[in-house]
């Protein structure tokens, strides 16, 4: 490790060494992956699934297209995934987290979901696959953990097929000051309370709060994803803006 | 707001997708639709409304915006009168529908959901026991024909208050044998005046 503050990145409000960070988060995802599903529905009074579904709704999957899942944990777009592209299609769930990705087929096999879906290790950094292979990659709430953002933004520009999309929802800036207090109380003060509650690990949440807040806002990440190369970037604001849901795509 | 659309959306969603999956004959016409997109713009919605099978289920979206076989742009009013393949050019004409691809997918999309017929007594069977579904169904079925027997009686009393003791109408009967006699009488003259005609010629 080296004092260099080049060497260094975020994790939440400190700082780490670059290549600390990965096992890191590792670490946090670890603790929370099995209780992962119930703190989502806690945490965001069951919104998240909202997010999600207006995702998939902005994806204009079609059967028999190839869909790449990163950072899909739990697999919930995985799923709703799986349904559409049928039997011709394939999803590809990747998760560089082990722990998480066992939790995730365990549950995708337990609900039916066999077939056309794949499970894959990988950093969203460097994806280990061929250029343009997929139709859809969405990445949701998985972007703010990579360590070198621009790079894993550019590794899935690699991989998407030209005329494809790439979705990323991702915590960001409310657009309300009101909001914004509101929401700073509740990440900070009521979360990592749950987040001891329920998955006995405050830690874990405490992070996640303060990686929120060193994402980047919705038009910082939306220049970040037109200067790897992504064409037609826009991106939607979702409740106030607490989360927002950027698309690009490549030609 | 573009999250609070979705709710009703959802539930609309999941309740057309649990009545499909209540008749077997349904896997058949969803079969025919699959991958297939329609889209209802609406006046009333503001936003348009876009369907889609994939595998066994419908999938409603406000979101969608990518293409699709068919949309349908029309006011909330004007959908009923859609039933009759018939309005469709007058509709047209009046600039109170517009459709855009192909029209027999609409219709097989509401097909879909006209042609649902469910096994009612099976279903509550599976949830409340055979037994009380049984007496249930027996109940219903009881009360149906009653009902039509009364529906019945009550159309039998009208008619004999008004043919036998108002007067005020005819009996069938009483009808036919008058009807034939007037057929008989205007055959008599013809006949006489085909005479008439004969004598007064020769």
């Amino acid at each position: 490790m080296t004092d260099k503050a080049s060497d260094t990145i975020d994790f939440g409000y400190k700082k780490v060494a670059k290549n600390a960070k990965q096992g890191l988060v590792a670490d946090v995802f670890h603790s929370v992956a099995g209780k992962y599903d119930v703190m989502n529905d806690v945490m965001s009074f069951g919104i998240h699934r909202l997010w999600k579904r207006y995702t998939i709704d902005c994806s204009g999957v079609r059967a028999g297209q190839k869909v790449l899942d990163i950072a899909g944990g739990t697999g919930d777009l995985t799923e709703q995934f799986s349904r559409r592209v049928g039997p011709q299609g394939e999803v590809v769930l990747a998760d560089i987290n082990n722990s998480m990705l066992s939790v995730g087929r365990d549950r995708l096999r337990n609900r039916g979901i066999v077939g056309n879906v794949s499970y894959v290790q990988a950093n969203a950094e460097e994806l280990p696959f061929a250029d343009d292979t997929f139709d859809i990659i969405t990445i949701a709430f998985g972007l703010r953990n990579v360590t070198d953002k621009s790079k894993a933004l550019a590794s899935m520009l690699r991989v998407l097929k030209p005329g494809g999309r790439l979705l990323v929802l991702e915590f960001s800036k409310p657009t309300h000051e009101m909001l914004n207090q509101a929401y700073d109380f509740y990440s900070f003060n009521v979360l990592p309370k749950m987040g001891q509650l329920i998955a006995g690990d405050a830690d874990s949440y405490q992070y996640l709060a303060e990686s929120i807040r060193m994402h980047p806002d919705q038009d910082t990440l939306k220049g970040m994803m037109e200067a790897v190369g992504f064409e037609q970037v826009s991106y939607d604001n979702l409740t106030g803006g607490i989360v927002a849901l950027h698309r690009g795509y490549k030609f | 707001m573009r999250l609070l659309s979705l709710v009703p959306l959802l539930l609309i969603e999941r309740c057309l997708n649990d009545l499909l999956a209540l008749d077997d004959a349904s896997d058949e016409r969803l079969q025919s639709l699959q991958g297939k997109r329609l889209r209802v713009e609406l006046e009333e919605l503001g936003q348009p409304l876009t369907a889609a099978v994939h595998g066994r289920q419908v999938v409603l979206s406000s979101a969608d915006t990518d293409a699709v076989d068919c949309t349908i742009r029309t006011r909330l009013a004007v959908l009923p009168e859609l039933q009759d393949t018939a309005n469709i050019t007058r509709l047209i004409k009046a600039d109170a529908l517009d459709i855009d691809g192909d029209i027999m997918l609409a219709q097989q999309f509401s097909q879909l959901f006209l042609q649902l017929d469910i096994d009612w007594e099976t279903q509550l069977a599976q949830r409340i026991g055979d037994v009380p579904a049984h007496w249930l169904g027996s109940v219903f079925k009881r009360s149906q024909s009653w009902l039509k027997q009364q529906t019945k009686d009550q159309q039998q009393w009208l008619q004999e208050v008004l043919v036998e003791e108002k007067r005020v109408l005819v009996g069938k009967t009483e009808f036919d044998i008058v009807k034939t006699q007037l057929q008989e009488l205007r055959a008599r003259i013809d006949r006489l005046e085909r005479r008439w005609r004969e004598q007064e010629s020769s």
